[in-house]
């Protein structure tokens, strides 16, 4: 598993030489929007539930044919399943949001998960479009968008970029399993 | 490969839960001090060179025949040159250390295995912790670098001469 500081150390190794002024100006821009990025972690951990739920319950709207018999979701037990998946996929891209890396979430979460939904017959499109709305919901959070009553008493910031870069840990997500 | 994130990540995954409270105030802990860190990391890549010579120099110095004195010095500009690539070796990796805020780079990549590669080769430690301790007195701040910066890379030499006694 890496971070940002430990990927500049692996990627400096392969070829021998010292992290030098070019490498250090993007950990340097790290550490200054460190409380953002915790913010950031924080907006997805404490609304995980939220998010999760909103998500599955958006799937099944859009998609009746999930909660019939014979759908993806029928059953609690596979409804349950779900949800659960839903909140692991989560938690994986929350560690990744904070290590600012994405190896976390590849080396724990998404490898061999394709497969395995195959095996279980789990009905991709359905999935990557739950990850497409947490994506959204996310980025609805970090950057203090979304919905009145949830709103964080937090001081407005420019926090578009760790919206996308949470995007793009979400979008791992989806071309993984799709 | 460890650092303070990675080990924090690495607790709450193995508990199956979001980061906590504690866990972000461990990052932010860690984030704090980073800044010195890197400063240590961007002064020692742009001077690792001469640090390293002055290392040498005063390794030769100190033991012109070798730290247990069986070696005579035949070929002293070799020698020199192999003396120099080693202490920028470990400086590469100090630099690695102080950008991850961890002792995982020297652990894994240096110090796993080498007082039984130097007994092998016949080669006494001694004479790297005299390099190293020669660097540890080396450096002065304010002029090379701020205090808490200073601070952090002595720690690292420190563990290093340790990790050699």
């Amino acid at each position: 598993m890496l971070d940002a500081f430990s990927r500049k150390a692996v990627s400096a190794d392969s070829s021998g030489a010292f992290i030098g002024g070019g490498e250090l100006a993007s950990l340097k821009s790290f550490i200054a929007d460190g409380n953002k990025r915790l913010d950031a972690v924080n907006a997805i951990s404490s609304n995980a539930a939220c998010i999760v739920s909103d998500a599955v319950a958006g799937i099944c709207c859009e998609n009746t044919g999930l909660t019939a018999p014979n759908g993806g979701v029928y059953t609690n037990r596979k409804m349950a399943a779900c949800l659960r998946d839903g909140e692991i996929v989560l938690r994986y891209v929350s560690y990744a949001l904070l290590a600012g890396d994405a190896s976390v979430l590849q080396d724990r979460c998404l490898n061999g998960l394709r497969e395995t939904y195959a095996a279980l017959g789990v009905p991709t499109g359905s999935a990557a479009r739950a990850v497409a709305i947490m994506k959204a919901a996310s980025a609805a959070l970090i950057t203090n968008t979304n919905s009145q009553p949830k709103k964080a008493a937090v001081t407005q910031g420019d926090c578009a970029s760790l919206a996308g870069e949470a995007g793009s840990y979400f979008d791992a997500v989806i071309s993984a399993i799709s | 490969m460890k650092s303070v994130i990675t080990t924090v990540v690495g607790a709450a995954d193995s508990a199956s839960r979001f980061p906590s409270a504690s866990d972000m105030e461990s990052v932010q802990g860690s984030i704090q001090r980073a800044a010195a860190r890197l400063e240590a990391a961007e002064k020692l890549s742009a001077n690792y060179d001469a640090i390293a010579q002055r290392a040498v120099d005063a390794v030769y110095a100190q033991y012109p025949n070798g730290a247990t004195g069986r070696q005579p010095r035949q070929c002293a500009t070799e020698g020199k040159e192999k003396c120099k690539r080693d202490f920028v070796h470990y400086l590469r990796l100090i630099n690695y250390c102080l950008v991850t805020g961890g002792t995982g780079p020297l652990d894994e990549l240096a110090i796993n295995g080498q007082k039984e590669v130097y007994k092998a080769l016949s080669i006494d430690a001694g004479t790297y912790v005299a390099g190293f301790s020669n660097m540890r007195n080396d450096g002065c701040s304010p002029r090379d670098m701020s205090a808490q910066a200073l601070t952090a890379y002595n720690t690292l030499l420190d563990y290093v001469i340790n990790s050699l006694g």
